[in-house]
């Protein structure tokens, strides 16, 4: 019992990592119909990025951690009005080629500038583990835990009420009709694009916070947040959220009591079975818009 | 590792590539370089590297083999085993060299019929059991004791370290899932057995691992006394973080890739109290054969910082100049004559900088005495050195 | 220019070779194939036979993508398929390859149409990401079933023989590879002649049409998958027998977006820009090393950068064709064709 405690307790956590990366990948799909994979990179690309002001510019962490932010948002425009904005209209695997051809391209910028090695990052919470029932619990997660909540509070209000976050449920429903209600279709791509990297960007910086340091490795988390996104439905804010915990949760309790069957590795081969059983009975995830199509 | 110690790795990577033009007239020596620059065991395959090329050209500059120089053609192939037989391939047929310096236990296995087949002697960074028996592998070599005298050795000081004699002390393995990681695993299986050592629990790291939570959880449950980890320092010290942050008591071992100088300083606190094998000694310590390794570092890269690793690419790279230096004595500087060369070692004397080298024409096992370290206060400190038997079942294992 | 150039039956009309000067360009082109080994380094006939494996790739993918509009990432998985498979027959059991290779080829249909199956209810980004779970759970199977594969070690596979001769270098292997891939270039081309081939196409560009004019979409997207993995998995036959040691290392994700890049730069729907498209992204970073080795003297940085200048080159290339050509060289080929089918009278 205590076994399974702690690994669902480590699960939520590391779950709500996967919940910040996929809100990116939410709520790019959600105003453009976009699959971002290079939202990984995002990530990465924000983790050196920081290390880079803090360590080699001597600033203050939070300084570096808003320019950080303003550098993500600066990304996520250029990638937008360079790549995708001529991709509208073309095939959806030209597009989900666009992204992966991004994210070669710049997890090499990363590997040319930095190189491989492992950088180590500054911690910026206390080391102390704090005791969640059985298990200590690096005060790192928690904060993310914090985090994702307050993410999630403020996109569900942002896309509820406020004016932006309605144009582009608007734009995500039909860019045609936004077009004609006097929506900037363009002005609302961009705004999801920047506001996507900027949360992959503070993902990345917890993430990087938390195991202590930056390396090529962090891009593999876009992977393996599209089962993620699948599983709590591609066009939802409280899917992503609820998907990454979920997901976290799935992945510890498998690799938890199937590693010593298998021998190994079924840690990351769980979540893509998980999709796979997801896409046979629920392929639009548990709170994504269904699609009816009959023949 | 700084941008310093990069530009300089670079620039003697491809001067060495380069100085074909001005070479040629005299003769030459064509010694290939498989070495991993940007893959995922990077963070030893750079410094490994640096200390080849560094002696290639200290033993040049010093006459090199008997008045030929060597010309040392170095390629990165990411860790990754394709690569790394389009780089062999590419170096037997189209450059013609004549032994090559090979890196990851993985490819330098998948590798071993190739180069039997084309007689080609491979001295890898791989410490790997199953190339010691020339039965098997008979142009393999390495200048270091095999991964599983390594665990052996380890296990032993387990069994000396262990104070309470009501039960036998309880260890786990966690290791990598690819052939380096798995190298040593069967060898501390039996060893384990036959020495009262209780073999808990196996964990499997994935490669790219970010987090080893569950691994070590079920290890906490399993409630080991002592782990050996086998993967590169990268993984050591997320491993070792982990552990800390879990309030694990269970002491930590590492094999010779996960366990340098870099350690403490990437795994800080974490570090304290771990022991770990270090075959070729820590840079800087006072031995004779470090002398000139210092040297060549003040006068081509002072500001650089260096590890045992360095010292062990200077230790595999100074053992086969000496070999290629008696073949070519022997007039048979070809790949079989280097071979035999090779197995004309015996009791050679490495300055101290690792254990003296013995190899033969039956045994390909280099050295049988493994030392073991500890982090006392962020330093590494010598705490024991065990010295395993040339036991024949143990050949090839 | 061309001119006499009228057909007068329906055969003429549906030639796959539609001009005499085509034909004698196509043999002569055969003929220089056959001819370079004798002439060329090892180290290139090494690329050579890495082209012609995934030229046969590179259609089968094409075919399921292209052809019948079905996105699949799991091409290195199906390539896996074929090349342990064939070491286990040729190496365990010791066959020889003209049985090896057909078995390869039907044992991998039979795994993608298990595949497949999804795709009658899944379309477009949904069936990419079941084909990419596909992957990750071949690749989970791999390493684990070391009994047959022997895991993260690696498996190695004998040199094919045929009486008594031995394809165990490149030169020799080439005269096994390329007939075999010009055999099934030919046969795909005719493929999409046929009645199964059309009803891909249909499957592709309007499915709910196709289905209710009598096309029975689910089989001839079964089929589609079925005929493409073999493809694939002959590709991956005759990678184990090039490679001689083949290990779950060979068949990473980035091997399945290097395929589709193969087909979205050469042009998808297209068998001549399959072709185009393997050479191009297996030339791509040889030139590069070549270019990094020569410049290496000026910029010394260069020789650690190549891994990370082949990623980005790569990763560049694929945005810019999307961008600027989304329609792949095979389009610019035929543009450029049409420019000078009627020089100089343009007009």
């Amino acid at each position: 019992m205590e076994l399974f405690l702690q690994l669902v307790i480590s699960g939520l956590v590391v779950g709500s990592i996967y919940a910040l990366v996929a809100l990116g990948f939410v709520i790019i799909y959600k105003s453009t119909s976009i699959l971002n994979f290079a939202q990984g990179e995002f990530l990465m690309l924000g983790a050196y990025v920081c290390l880079a002001i803090v360590g080699t510019h001597r600033v203050p962490f939070l300084a570096a951690f808003g320019l950080t932010l303003v550098f993500s948002m600066v990304l996520g425009i250029a990638m937008e009005r360079v790549i995708l904005r001529p991709m509208i209209g073309e095939p959806v695997i030209s597009v989900i080629m666009v992204t992966l051809g991004l994210s070669s391209v710049l997890k090499a910028v990363v590997q040319g500038f930095w190189g491989t090695d492992l950088r180590p990052f500054p911690s910026i919470f206390p080391t102390k583990p704090i005791l969640v029932g059985p298990l200590p619990v690096s005060q790192g997660y928690l904060y993310s835990v914090a985090c994702v909540a307050l993410l999630l509070v403020i996109f569900s209000l942002f896309f509820k009420y406020s004016r932006a976050g309605i144009a582009m449920r608007a734009t995500a429903f039909s860019q045609q009709v936004a077009l004609s209600m006097g929506i900037s279709v363009k002005r609302i791509f961009a705004l999801s694009w920047s506001i996507a990297a900027v949360v992959s960007a503070v993902g990345g910086v917890l993430l990087a916070s938390i195991r202590g340091g930056v390396d090529g490795a962090l891009a593999f988390f876009g992977l393996k947040v599209i089962p993620v996104v699948i599983l709590g439905g591609l066009d939802s804010v409280l899917g992503a959220i609820v998907g990454g915990l979920v997901m976290g949760v799935l992945e510890n309790l498998s690799g938890g009591y199937l590693d010593p069957i298998f021998g190994g590795g079924v840690k990351e081969v769980a979540p893509f079975l998980f999709l796979v059983i997801i896409l046979t009975v629920k392929p639009y995830g548990l709170f994504g818009n269904v699609k009816i199509e009959r023949v | 590792m700084t941008k310093t110690i990069r530009g300089a790795l670079l620039s003697i990577l491809a001067s060495a590539a380069l100085v074909p033009a001005a070479a040629t007239a005299q003769a030459e020596i064509k010694v290939g370089g498989i070495f991993d620059l940007t893959g995922i065991t990077s963070d030893v395959g750079k410094p490994y590297a640096q200390g080849v090329q560094d002696a290639v050209a200290w033993v040049n500059a010093g006459g090199g083999i008997n008045g030929k120089k060597v010309k040392l053609i170095g390629v990165d192939y990411g860790y990754k085993i394709p690569e790394a037989v389009s780089a062999y391939k590419r170096m037997v047929n189209d450059e013609k060299v004549i032994m090559i310096n090979g890196w990851g236990t993985g490819d330098t296995f998948a590798m071993k019929d190739f180069v039997a087949a084309d007689k080609i002697p491979y001295f890898s960074a791989s410490f790997f059991g199953g190339l010691t028996d020339p039965a098997k592998t008979p142009y393999n070599f390495f200048i270091a004791p095999s991964y599983s005298d390594q665990i052996r050795a380890w296990l032993s000081w387990v069994k000396a370290d262990w104070k309470d004699k009501s039960r036998n002390p309880k260890v786990a393995f966690l290791y990598g899932d690819n052939p380096y990681g798995k190298a040593p695993v069967e060898a501390g299986r039996l060893f384990c057995k036959e020495n009262g050592i209780d073999l808990v629990d196996e964990e499997v790291l994935p490669p790219n691992f970010q987090d080893a939570t569950s691994q070590l959880l079920n290890m906490k449950q399993k409630g080991a006394d002592y782990a050996y980890i086998n993967v590169t320092t990268t993984g050591v010290s997320l491993v070792l973080k982990g552990a800390k942050a879990l309030g694990l008591t269970t002491r930590f071992g590492s094999n010779p890739y996960g366990f340098s100088e870099q350690l403490p300083l990437v795994a800080k606190e974490a570090a304290e109290g771990v022991t770990g094998v270090v075959p070729h000694v820590p840079f800087g310590t006072d031995v004779p054969g470090m002398k000139k390794i210092v040297d060549f570092h003040k006068a081509n890269h002072p500001n650089d910082t260096h590890d045992a690793m360095y010292v062990r690419g200077w230790c595999s790279a100074l053992a086969w100049s000496e070999v290629l230096k008696r073949a070519d004595k022997a007039g048979q500087l070809n790949g079989e004559g280097v071979k035999k060369a090779a197995e004309t070692l015996s009791n050679f004397d490495m300055g101290g900088l690792t254990n003296n080298v013995t190899i033969t024409p039956t045994d390909h096992r280099s050295m049988t005495k493994t030392p073991i370290y500890q982090v006392q206060d962020g330093k590494l400190v010598k705490v024991a050195e065990y010295d395993m038997p040339r036991k024949p079942e143990w050949l090839g294992l | 220019m061309r001119c006499g150039d009228f057909r007068t039956t329906y055969a003429e009309d549906m030639a796959i070779f539609e001009t005499r000067f085509a034909r004698w360009a196509l043999a002569a082109f055969l003929a220089f194939l056959l001819v370079l080994p004798q002439l060329a380094a090892s180290y290139w006939l090494d690329i050579l036979n890495r082209i012609g494996i995934a030229v046969i790739a590179a259609v089968g993918l094409n075919i399921l993508t292209g052809f019948t509009g079905q996105i699949s990432l799991g091409n290195a998985a199906f390539l896996a398929t074929g090349a342990y498979v064939t070491a286990a027959l040729a190496g365990k059991a010791g066959l020889p390859f003209p049985v090896v290779i057909p078995l390869a080829g039907l044992t991998t249909a039979l795994v993608g149409m298990v595949f497949g199956v999804p795709s009658l209810r899944l379309k477009g980004l949904y069936l990419a990401m079941a084909t990419l779970a596909a992957h990750f759970v071949i690749e989970f199977t791999i390493t684990h079933w070391e009994s047959l594969t022997g895991g993260v070690n690696g498996i190695s596979t004998p040199a094919p023989r045929l009486a008594g001769f031995l394809f165990d270098s490149d030169r020799r292997l080439f005269y096994l590879i390329m007939p075999l891939a010009a055999a099934l270039l030919l046969f795909a081309k005719n493929l999409f002649r046929t009645k199964v081939g059309k009803a891909f196409v249909a499957i592709r560009d309007q499915d709910i049409s196709a289905e209710v004019m009598g096309v029975s979409v689910y089989r001839y997207k079964l089929l589609s998958f079925g005929v493409s993995s073999f493809y694939v998995g002959v590709a991956g036959s005759l990678l184990a027998y090039q490679a001689r040691v083949i290990s779950p290392e060979n068949f990473p994700i980035t091997v399945a977006i290097d395929y589709l890049g193969m087909i979205i730069i050469g042009g998808m729907g297209s068998i001549l820009g399959s072709v185009f498209g393997a050479v191009f992204i297996t030339i791509m970073p040889e030139l590069l090393r070549l270019m990094t080795g020569a410049l290496a003297g000026t910029f010394p940085a260069l020789t650690e950068l190549f891994a990370a200048l082949k990623m980005g080159f790569f990763g560049l290339t694929i945005v810019l064709f999307l961008v600027f050509e989304p329609d792949g060289m095979a389009a610019r080929w035929h543009t450029i064709k049409n420019y000078w089918k009627l020089y100089p009278f343009s007009y």
